[in-house]
């Protein structure tokens, strides 16, 4: 063998132990990646696990919250939930993002809140109300939101509980909000309040059917409500707003 | 007073990869060394409240890295964490021998690093 040739296999056997060595290292490092990715993959499940159960209780704390005002005023029932999945069902034909927002639907919950602040002689009067007591409830049209000052994740419903008695055309409180100054949300909202207020039964009249209760609404589109959410309300079919009346009773 | 944590592994990557999850998420201050000679001057001048340090490495492995450590008066006491190949039962041994307090078998797990340095007291003074 020339020496030329010894030097060569002197190299190539170098070579091959740095490759054999470099693979190595490789290797190691690869298992260490999986490893890794093992941990990530189970910290990302438990996260999301930890994320249902937080907003899960979000929701029970908000139902509860809802729940605890209703039950002062027997003849509202379950109005709160009604006017929720009403409004829910209008948010999702206007926008799907927004009827995932669980603001939005906090925000529609939570709009009975400022009624904590109305007198019982008021809140359980079997009459229209007099000037004087409607007067008495639209001075206190952020009861709401102060109580609600200090929590954070209802910021978005907040916007909803404070504007849900604006109206389109300019005349509704506390604000006096008009057009698309409005929240969206709120805008939504003010529909599908109307709607349970005129289809349900009161001590001193008797309910009106949906028919009746659309037409009447529409009416009020460009004034009280906003014309294009009047619009998406008008493309939702009887049946679906009939389901949710029966289901939520 | 954030902990410092000394990382000991020949491998730059192995260190970035640690370095990342102790500062990232453990919010610890890394100081590094490529191998144990370099440890015994880092661990000298930065004291750290930890060291992880790897066996296998050129010119001062882990384990006498580690006895030496042991051997001073100034780092008699920091507590180290031997990084062993999950399948060298002997690195172990060697490892308890020479002072290591813990050891993590590499490929390790960043939940279980992270818990370890979590778990650590906070050096006094």
């Amino acid at each position: 063998m020339s020496a030329v040739r010894a030097d060569q296999l002197v190299d190539v056997v170098r070579l091959r132990a740095e490759a054999d060595a470099y693979a190595r290292e490789s290797q190691a490092r690869e298992r260490q990646l999986h490893r890794y990715a093992a941990d990530l993959r189970e910290t990302f499940i438990e996260e999301r696990a930890r994320t249902q159960e937080l907003r899960d209780s979000y929701v029970a704390t908000v139902r509860a919250l809802t729940n605890a005002v209703e039950a002062r005023d027997a003849y509202t029932g379950s109005h709160a939930e009604r006017v929720t999945a009403y409004g829910l069902a209008l948010a999702l034909e206007i926008d799907p993002k927004l009827a995932a927002d669980p603001q939005v639907e906090f925000g529609f919950l939570l709009h009975v809140i400022d009624k904590v602040a109305v007198p019982d002689g008021i809140l359980h009067k079997q009459a229209p109300l007099t000037e004087d007591e409607r007067r008495l409830i639209e001075e206190h049209p952020d009861t709401g939101c102060r109580i609600l000052r200090h929590v954070d994740y209802l910021t978005g419903a907040k916007s909803v509980i404070r504007s849900h008695h604006e109206r389109w055309d300019g005349t509704g409180y506390p604000d006096g909000l008009r057009g698309e100054e409005v929240p969206l949300a709120a805008r939504i909202f003010a529909i599908s309040d109307a709607l349970d207020a005129i289809m349900t039964d009161r001590p001193y009249r008797r309910g009106v059917p949906l028919a009746a209760a659309r037409s009447e609404i529409v009416r009020c589109a460009g004034k009280q409500f906003d014309p294009m959410v009047i619009e998406a309300f008008q493309r939702i079919p009887d049946a679906e707003l009939e389901l949710i009346r029966q289901e939520i009773e | 007073m954030t902990r410092k944590v000394l990382i000991v592994d020949d491998d730059p990557f192995i260190r970035k990869l640690i370095e990342t999850t102790l500062e990232d998420v453990g919010g610890v201050r890394v100081v590094e060394a490529g191998d144990g000679q370099e440890a015994l001057a880092v661990a000298d001048r930065e004291h750290p409240d930890l060291v992880l340090l790897d066996v296998m490495m050129p010119r001062l492995d882990g384990i006498e890295a580690c006895r030496r450590l042991r051997a001073k008066p100034d780092t008699a006491d920091v507590p180290v964490v031997m990084l062993t190949a999950s399948d060298r039962f002997e690195d172990r041994a060697k490892a308890a021998a020479a002072g290591a307090d813990r050891y993590l078998r590499k490929p390790f797990s960043p939940l279980d690093l992270l818990r370890l340095v979590e778990g650590l007291p906070k050096r006094r003074g």
